[in-house]
């Protein structure tokens, strides 16, 4: 039914603002509330109607927060009667709406509840605002009476009345519950305070901490209950003779303080409901309501129990640490502070903490002297770079006197611009006076080897030079250079040990100890400016700690002078015995000539004496023969001339040479059996051998006796050759000596048979050079019996090897 | 054959070249003509014309070999057998004295009994 509703009830001016004062209220759409609906049954029935409403407009329509005798919970704004009420001040009354135009088509009028009188008056907040009505409707047309209307104003009043005591008591509850949200999510134990100093409530915190719950302290007195007498006692005479003013020993010691405006934050230790203390850092504010008012005090208390468990830990730890852990904090150009010192300080300085509580000054000046200025340069230049330092100096302790320390920190630049450092300083002294020690031990082990005669060098297991020492310089005209080895014999020109041809790289003494070879005596020559010098090199490979060679090093000796000796000592006797032969020669030549005749008939009284010459010139020129033989049988260079063959050939003919000799003296050699063998021998040295020995058996044999000569096998495949005399037998004293050159020269009875005394040495030596072995049986009395042993060959070896 | 008569010896030492010239004169029945020297050779050896050398080793100036090799270049020694004497055996040495062209090397002290006989064998062999 279209009409001349107006589409829109008009604005009250300040609309948005009374809104917002409405929203304040936090009243719409909430549940039915006793106290409303008491209300609208008494004005409902003071003013005698069916329909009593408690009304509030907001933007689009009126809501009911208490409803008598209506269903609906709200209406449409435009079609409502309150939104006029709240437009003016006073009772707004429709005594018959359906005359009313303003409202005649309104649809409550024309249909349900069928309103014809509306009485209502504002809800007026305290700020001048008409949030809504408190109303009365009838259906049929009527008027109020002046009694009720002052009662629908004083019930209208007391309604507004409501409205505010329900909002603070909301309030209230939030704050309160607010609180006790922050106060039992606080970490801290909280407890808040009256006025009086009596407890009004504690968190989950306190309750912990004290081990009382809520209930047992509130009401009580914080003081009294949580805190020794004594300790109240001691502060607040203290706080008395500060402010000049007498403190009571009690809760007044504890809000003094904040009189002055200070924020307090004290350590106390609260007395535990067990009777322990419990040490904490309390803070004290203070709270004030709108009006400035004090309403009461928080009380937190920062549990310091874990804290002091802390600090005891790092106390414990950093007393295992040897030396001194710190926290500096450096401040450049002002001043620095160590936030933390371990107790090492004393170990490292000699300083108590206390004494560098104020200033770093006593550390300073603990410093040596020389020291000083470094250090501070060294921190300095670490804090700028931010780098870790690390700085050893040393320190005048009081009790230890000088000791070396070394000092690390790490840096961490902080807000404020100061670096804070966190180190350690710990007491190297023992280990300085090590490395002092050793330091001088390898000076002294440096000049040792530079002060050797001989070349020392030494490599790592690359092949590196790691040493190499003045005389190795000197012998190579040259230092050392980073060459691999196997340049080596051409840098540093390495030759053989005939002076001249290179040396492979493989074969230098140090090279081969490289690989771990142990080398000894290795000649080689190192050529300088053409002249080579002969050195004699031991090398050996170098071991690391871990067992592992690590390098080489070659010692060499210069054997030049020994060299040249041995050459000389070599030469000398093939010269003298050449320079001996040489009158030899002309001295047994002209006196075998004239004792043969050639030259004529030899008188006979010169005879004997020519006789005489000619023997003797013989011997002599056997005797250089000897010692040339014997010579270069022990130099090694004696030529043979080996050849595998029949034995007994050679003893046939060994036989035949020495028969005429053996029988001027006895009644010659006889050959008995000789098995079927063969040697490798040369002919002409073995007939050397079975010359001097048949030559001695004959000179020591008696007249009538023979010699004997035979060859039997022997043990191991060879076979064994012997010459038997029945002279008087080799003498006890002479037994280990026979085989020596000169070994008969002290007996007497032995010169007399001729012999050059090197026979038997001879021998020795040819039989030992062509792979045999010599000796003999004699017991004395019953002769002699002088034998060597060869190895012998199978048949068919008949090759002729030469061997020098 | 032809019969060996004249033999030029080299030798420094006085004593030996007396001992050996008996050896050779008396005994073997040779003409000798005894040089101190390889000079001393060298200028006679074209006049001499000798049929064998017999070379001492060892000697001041100009050893053996630096004589035969001289004596080389004076005459032809194609027909003249060439023997060292030397008292000096190393070894090795007798082949290098024989790589030089000598038929023998003949070692001091020699016997003077035998040394002419030494020498025929030599002159035989080497007419072969």
């Amino acid at each position: 039914m279209e009409s001349t509703i107006p589409t829109q009830a008009p604005f009250a001016p300040r609309e948005l603002s009374r809104l917002a004062a409405l929203l304040r209220y936090e009243i719409l759409d909430t549940a039915d509330e006793g106290d409303f609906d008491d209300i609208t049954q008494l004005v409902a029935r003071f003013c005698d109607t069916p329909i009593a409403l408690i009304s509030l407009v907001d933007e689009h329509r009126q809501w009911f927060k208490s409803r008598l005798g209506l269903e609906a919970r709200e209406t449409p704004r435009r079609i409502s009667f309150c939104t006029y009420t709240i437009e003016g001040e006073g009772i707004f009354e429709v005594p018959d709406a359906s005359q009313d135009p303003r409202f005649a088509d309104n649809p409550l009028v024309t249909g349900e509840p069928t309103i014809r009188f509306y009485a209502g008056i504002p809800l007026t907040s305290p700020d001048g605002f008409n949030l809504g009505t408190l109303c009365v409707i009838d259906r049929r047309p009527r008027q109020l009476t002046a009694e009720q209307r002052d009662t629908l104003e004083r019930l209208g009043r007391q309604v507004t009345r409501l409205f505010e005591e329900r909002l603070q008591k909301h309030r209230h509850a939030e704050q309160a519950a607010l609180q006790q949200a922050l106060l039992d999510s606080a970490a801290s134990a909280v407890l808040v305070i009256r006025p009086d100093g009596r407890i009004s409530s504690i968190n989950t915190a306190a309750e912990h901490l004290l081990g009382y719950s809520e209930q047992m302290l509130v009401g009580h007195s914080l003081a009294a209950t949580l805190f020794s007498q004594e300790a109240l006692a001691r502060r607040a005479a203290m706080l008395s003779s500060e402010r000049g003013t007498q403190i009571e020993a009690g809760f007044d010691v504890l809000t003094a303080p904040l009189q002055d405006g200070q924020r307090t934050m004290r350590e106390w230790r609260l007395l535990h409901r067990n009777g322990s203390e419990v040490p904490v850092l309390l803070n004290i504010s203070a709270i004030h309501d709108e009006f400035e008012l004090l309403r009461g005090y928080i009380v937190s208390a920062y549990d310091l129990a874990h804290q002091e468990n802390l600090q005891l830990q790092l106390q414990q730890i950093a007393a295992q640490v040897p030396g001194m852990l710190f926290q500096f904090c450096w401040r450049p150009n002002q001043q620095s502070s160590f936030p933390y010192l371990s107790e090492g300080v004393e170990a490292i300085y000699g300083l108590s903490g206390a004494q560098i509580a104020t200033s770093i000054g006593p550390i300073y000046s603990a410093v040596y002297p020389d020291d000083r200025a470094p250090l501070l340069a060294s921190i300095r230049e670490a804090a700028s770079s931010l780098s870790p330092w690390h700085f050893e100096h040393r320190i005048n302790h009081p009790r230890k006197g000088l000791i070396w320390v070394e000092a690390r920190a790490t840096p961490l630049r902080q807000p404020d611009g100061s670096v804070l450092w966190h180190g350690l300083v710990t007491d190297i002294t023992e280990r300085k006076a090590e490395q002092l020690e050793l330091d001088k031990q390898q000076e002294m082990n440096r000049r040792l080897l530079e002060a050797l005669s001989e070349a020392v060098i030494a490599c790592d297991a690359e092949g590196n030079l790691t040493l190499f020492n003045n005389t190795a310089r000197l012998w190579h005209g040259l230092d050392a250079c980073k060459l691999p080895p196997e340049c080596w014999p051409e840098h540093y020109d390495l030759c053989q040990a005939d002076g001249h041809t290179p040396l492979p790289w493989e074969q230098t003494p140090l090279v081969r100890a490289l690989h771990g070879e142990h080398v000894r005596n290795a000649e080689i020559a190192i050529r300088l400016d053409g002249v080579a010098r002969h050195v004699a090199a031991n090398a050996d490979p170098l071991f690391g700690s871990d067992g592992q060679q690590n390098g080489a090093v070659v010692v060499m000796h210069d054997i030049t002078e020994r060299k040249r000796i041995e050459k000389l000592q070599r030469e000398f006797v093939s010269t003298v015995s050449h320079e001996l032969r040489t009158p030899l020669t002309s001295i047994t030549a002209s006196l075998t000539l004239v004792c043969s005749g050639t030259m004529g008939a030899v008188p006979e009284y010169l005879q004997e004496l020519l006789d005489i010459a000619n023997q003797n010139s013989g011997r002599l020129r056997a005797l250089i023969d000897d010692l040339l033989d014997i010579d270069k049988l022990y130099a090694g260079k004696m030529h043979f001339s080996m050849a595998v063959q029949l034995l007994q050939p050679l003893l046939e003919q060994a036989l035949r040479s020495n028969q005429a000799y053996a029988g001027r003296y006895c009644l010659g050699i006889q050959l008995s059996e000789c098995p079927e063998l063969l040697v490798r021998v040369d002919a002409r040295r073995l007939q050397q051998v079975l010359s001097n020995l048949l030559s001695n058996a004959a000179k020591f044999s008696p007249a009538n006796e023979r010699i004997e000569l035979w060859a039997e096998p022997a043990r191991d495949g060879r076979v064994r050759v012997s010459v038997r005399d029945r002279g008087p037998g080799i003498a006890e004293s002479f037994r280990g000596r026979i085989f020596q050159k000169f070994a008969q020269a002290d007996s007497s009875d032995t010169r007399q048979r001729g012999g050059t005394g090197l026979g038997l040495a001879i021998s020795k030596e040819l039989i030992e050079q062509m792979d045999g072995t010599i000796g003999f049986d004699s017991t004395p009395g019953q002769g002699a019996c002088f034998w060597f042993e060869l190895p012998t060959y199978g048949r068919g070896h008949a090759k002729d090897e030469a061997r020098t | 054959m032809t019969e060996l008569r004249r033999i030029l010896h080299v030798e420094d030492d006085p004593s030996i070249q007396a001992v050996a010239r008996v050896a050779l004169e008396a005994i073997g029945g040779y003409d000798v003509l005894s040089c101190s020297s390889g000079a001393e050779a060298l200028a006679n050896v074209e006049q001499f014309a000798p049929q064998f050398i017999l070379l001492d080793v060892m000697m001041p100036g100009m050893g053996g070999p630096e004589t035969l090799a001289k004596l080389h270049e004076r005459i032809d020694l194609k027909d003249i057998p060439v023997a060292f004497m030397t008292a000096k055996v190393q070894p090795g040495e007798i082949e290098l004295l024989r790589d030089l062209g000598a038929r023998e090397v003949i070692i001091k002290p020699f016997d003077p009994m035998r040394l002419a006989s030494q020498i025929r064998v030599i002159w035989e062999a080497s007419r072969q």
